[in-house]
Order: C-alpha cells, then sequence, then structure tokens
C-alpha cells in the first residue's frame, strides 16, 4: 500500500466500494500517513458538501406519468420475429465497436438473417386467406402443408380443425379458469365476453383473475363487460394500486357517462390517496359533463381535508 | 400510493406473462420501478417535462423489446440500462446545445440558476440561509455539468443513487473497472471545480 495506490482509489474507500482487506490496507496506512488523510479527508469533504436530497416525485407527476404510458402502451405492439434484433444489435454495436471480428461476425449473421427471413414459403394459406373462405369450411383452423405427388393428381393436405369441445366443471377448477380468462381477452362475442366476466367477478381474490377484469375495465369496447368488471373490482381499491389506477383511468377516460360515475362512487374507499384527490378536484372543476362534475363535488365535499 | 404484497409478485412470472403479450403484467413491472426511474430521470435533467419524456420512452421501448430480455441480469438492470442510455443522450444533447432556460448568464460572466433566484416566500423561510443553500447548490449544479455525460451517469448513480459499481458498470454496458476510473476522474474534476468554495 503505497500513498499512489491511496490517492488512485481514495474514491472508492470514500464510497465503500474497496474490498474488506483493501479498505483495511487502506486505514492502516491512513493512520501513519498525514498527506494520504487529507486527500482522503477533501474527497470525504467533497461528498458531504454535494450531499443533497432528491427531488421527491410528487403524487400528481406520477400519476400523470403513468397514465400517459398507459395510453401509449394501447397502440404500442411488442417487437416479434425479425425486427426483435433490431434493438438487440443497437445494442450489442456500443459494446463491439473495438471489436472488428465481432462486428464482422455479426454482419454476417445480418446477412444471413436478411436472406432468411426474405423467403416466403409458398402454397400455404395464411389466416387471413382461410378466414375468406365460406362458412362450410369454418371448421378447418389453418392450412399447415400442400405437397402433390409428381407425375399425378395426388394431393396431400395437412391441416389442422376446430373441434367444438365442452369443459364443465368448478370455478376452481384451473381449465375452467383458463378457459374463462381468455373468453373474457379474446371472444369475438360480448355476450360470452359478459358471461365470462360475470363468472370471473365471483373469484376477485385470485391474482391472474384481477388481472383479467382489469383489462376489461381498461380495454373491452362493450360498455356492459366493462361495468360488469368495475363491479367486480370495487372491493380492491383500497387495497390494490392497480385496481385503483384502473378504476382511476376509467373515470377520467371512459367513453361512458355510467361507467364514469360508478367509478366515482368505487374510489370513495381509496380518498385518502392523494391522486384520487387531485382527480376529483380537477373532475369538479373541468370536466365536460355536470353530472360528472356535480358527483366529484359531492364526493370531495364529504371527504376529511388531509394536509 | 401504498404497495400492496400483491404488486410485489414474483418478477419472473410477471416478466413471461408481459413476453406474451399481457399488457396487464407489463404495467404490474412498471409499477415496481417507475418511482425510481422517474426520481432519477428528474434529478439528472432537472425537469419534469424531460423527466416525463424519459420515462415515457424508456418503459415504451421496454415494453416493445422485452422480448428480448433472456433473465441474464436482473430486470432492474435492464431497465435501468435503457434509461441510463436515454439519460446519457439527453446530457449529450444538453451539452451540444449549451442552452438551458433555467440557467442564465449575468453581466459579469456568472452562470447563475434562475430557479433559485425566485423569492422564497414561505413563512418561516430564512433568507440568509437560503442565499447560501443556492448559492452552493448553483456552484455544485456548475461543477456537475463540467463532467462529461457519461462521467456524469456514473457519479449520479454513485453519490445520489447508491448503486454499486459493479451494477453502474452493467448498466452502462462497461466493467466494474472502467466504471471505478470513470468516478475517479468525476470526483477529480468535482474537487477542482469546488475548491475555491470550501
Amino acid at each position: 500500500m503505497n500513498c499512489e495506490w491511496v490517492k488512485n482509489n481514495g474514491a472508492l474507500y470514500v464510497y465503500d466500494e474497496l474490498a474488506d482487506d483493501a479498505r483495511h490496507e487502506l486505514e492502516m496506512h491512513l493512520h501513519k500517513c498525514e498527506g494520504c488523510k487529507a486527500e482522503v479527508g477533501a474527497l470525504q469533504g467533497l461528498k458531504t458538501a454535494m450531499y443533497e436530497p432528491l427531488p421527491e416525485v410528487s403524487p400528481n407527476l406520477l400519476a400523470a406519468s403513468r397514465m400517459r404510458l398507459q395510453e401509449a402502451l394501447e397502440t404500442a405492439e411488442q417487437a416479434r420475429g425479425f425486427s426483435r434484433w433490431t434493438m438487440d444489435l443497437a445494442g450489442w454495436m456500443r459494446q463491439v465497436r473495438f471489436q472488428p471480428a465481432l462486428a464482422v461476425v455479426l454482419l454476417m449473421i445480418g446477412f444471413a438473417g436478411g436472406a432468411l427471413t426474405s423467403f416466403i414459403p409458398r402454397n400455404v394459406v395464411t389466416p387471413n386467406q382461410a378466414a375468406d373462405q365460406d362458412s362450410s369450411q369454418a371448421a378447418i383452423a389453418s392450412i399447415r402443408g400442400i405437397t402433390q405427388t409428381p407425375g399425378t393428381n395426388n394431393v396431400q393436405i395437412s391441416y389442422d380443425r376446430l373441434v367444438q369441445d365442452t369443459a364443465q366443471g368448478s370455478l376452481d377448477d384451473p381449465k375452467i379458469q383458463q378457459l374463462l380468462l381468455y373468453a373474457a381477452r379474446s371472444n369475438y362475442n360480448s355476450g360470452v365476453r359478459l358471461d365470462s366476466i360475470d363468472v370471473l367477478t365471483q373469484k376477485p381474490q385470485d391474482n391472474h383473475i384481477r388481472e383479467a377484469l382489469i383489462f376489461a375495465l381498461r380495454y373491452d369496447k362493450n360498455p356492459g363487460v366493462r361495468l360488469k368488471a368495475l363491479a367486480g373490482l370495487k372491493d380492491f381499491v383500497r387495497e390494490d394500486v392497480r385496481v385503483r389506477d384502473a378504476v382511476l383511468e376509467a373515470l377520467l377516460r371512459d367513453s361512458n357517462s355510467g361507467i364514469r360515475s360508478e367509478a366515482i362512487r368505487a374510489l370513495r374507499p381509496a380518498s385518502a390517496d392523494s391522486s384520487v384527490r387531485a382527480t376529483l378536484r380537477a373532475l369538479a372543476e373541468q370536466d365536460s359533463n355536470p353530472y360528472i362534475r356535480t358527483e366529484s363535488r359531492r364526493v370531495l365535499a364529504t371527504l376529511p381535508e388531509i394536509d | 400510493m401504498i404497495s400492496t404484497p400483491l404488486s410485489r409478485v414474483d418478477d419472473t412470472d410477471l416478466i413471461r406473462q408481459a413476453q406474451q403479450g399481457d399488457r396487464a403484467a407489463f404495467e404490474a413491472l412498471v409499477r415496481q420501478y417507475d418511482q425510481a426511474v422517474l426520481r432519477l430521470a428528474l434529478h439528472l435533467t432537472g425537469s419534469e417535462a424531460d423527466a416525463q419524456d424519459i420515462y415515457q420512452e424508456a418503459f415504451l421501448k421496454a415494453y416493445r423489446h422485452v422480448g428480448n430480455f433472456r433473465f441474464e441480469c436482473s430486470f432492474y438492470t435492464w431497465i435501468y440500462r435503457i434509461v441510463t442510455n436515454l439519460c446519457l443522450d439527453h446530457l449529450r444533447r444538453r451539452q451540444t446545445r449549451k442552452e438551458d432556460a433555467a440557467v442564465v448568464t449575468d453581466s459579469e460572466g456568472e452562470e447563475y440558476s434562475v430557479i433559485d433566484n425566485v423569492a422564497d416566500e414561505r413563512a418561516g423561510a430564512n433568507p440568509e440561509r437560503d442565499l447560501m443553500r443556492r448559492e452552493l447548490g448553483g456552484k455544485i449544479a456548475k461543477a456537475l455539468n463540467r463532467l462529461t455525460p457519461r462521467e456524469r451517469m456514473v457519479f449520479e448513480l454513485k453519490h445520489y443513487q447508491g448503486l454499486k459499481l459493479r451494477t453502474i458498470g452493467e448498466m452502462l454496458n462497461t466493467t466494474e473497472e472502467t466504471a471505478k476510473n470513470t468516478l475517479f476522474r468525476a470526483t477529480q474534476k468535482l474537487r477542482g471545480a469546488l475548491a475555491p468554495m470550501r
């Protein structure tokens, strides 16, 4: 341990980044060396002088940021297929700019990947083409492949079929739950979605079910489904911040005024939350719907003042 | 908002669900990190609008590319890697433009923060103490502006966020040793900039 080493590593000592043995040796050296002691003291003084508490993120800023993000997520798409690799390539290129050999390998992979993804298999019916076929072929899910024996009229077609089936069981059965969750999110028939949400509201304690209800409240196109989901979530507004955020979002942005009114009532147990109060205050002053303004004022008037 | 046990679901499950397109799972992941991300961006940029932009861009990028996450590091490190890169881009752009609406130059060529010079009319404010605080804050801000974006980033993550240099190295796609050297250079520059004050 010498003074040069202390000078180069004093900052690491002050910021508690030295290994235990190195720290011990440095401290032994400081007992004997006034110069190094002063050097480390100056660094400690710098650390103290630079201290300042980090700015607190206001609840309004956080709530506004979250809502803005949620809005953007509605139209955002996850990268799939070849485009998944574009971000990786950008990140890797930062690392490999001083590694020419690896850069060459990456370029080769890029060219090979481009050549492979430009290959389009022929004679495969895409899902869009399958959907255009008449209803007599509705039982067919997709065509996997078509092969003709050379020199003959014999054609072999591999395809997947939809087979109607029925499942019956308790609401605690994972298979039943899985089907209900699928119906709640994916079915084109709003009546089926409504029925599935109606059943799922009987078990909102389950995390996956609660997430499905939140999803329905946020994204389902049918107001009846959204209202049913809200009814199933309202008991969790106070304890679950995800539910609270979803209900706040419904209050602010749902196109149906009935759902917005229900959302105000649902948020009452969470009135201690500053985001809820701030939202109600904003609605009481600015909302274009007079009923929402009145309801917001009425709820605010019943709330105790919190500093 | 009060965090609940439900919000602390295992990251692995949430990540896998998010990778399958489950937006609610991704939003649950966002909740675990977004306050810290916003605090970092706010302290680095000094602007709520810029902090919101970085927040938005970081989590949108994370959503689009969560499929690339292969559990080789923690999700915390992965998210912060995105955020620190965006912050670095912001610092580089700011350095290039050399403009900051909140900082002006007086007739003697001294820079000061406009915000720091707004009078504090709250009851109980101590004008002399506030002046000293503003002067110190101005000098610290000026000293930090002398660092390169990377030095600023390492110093921010070490001094203000309290992260280990090994973690900082991972976030900045570099080694722990490089992060150590960067911290050394940053502290040397700051000592030089703040020496006349002490």
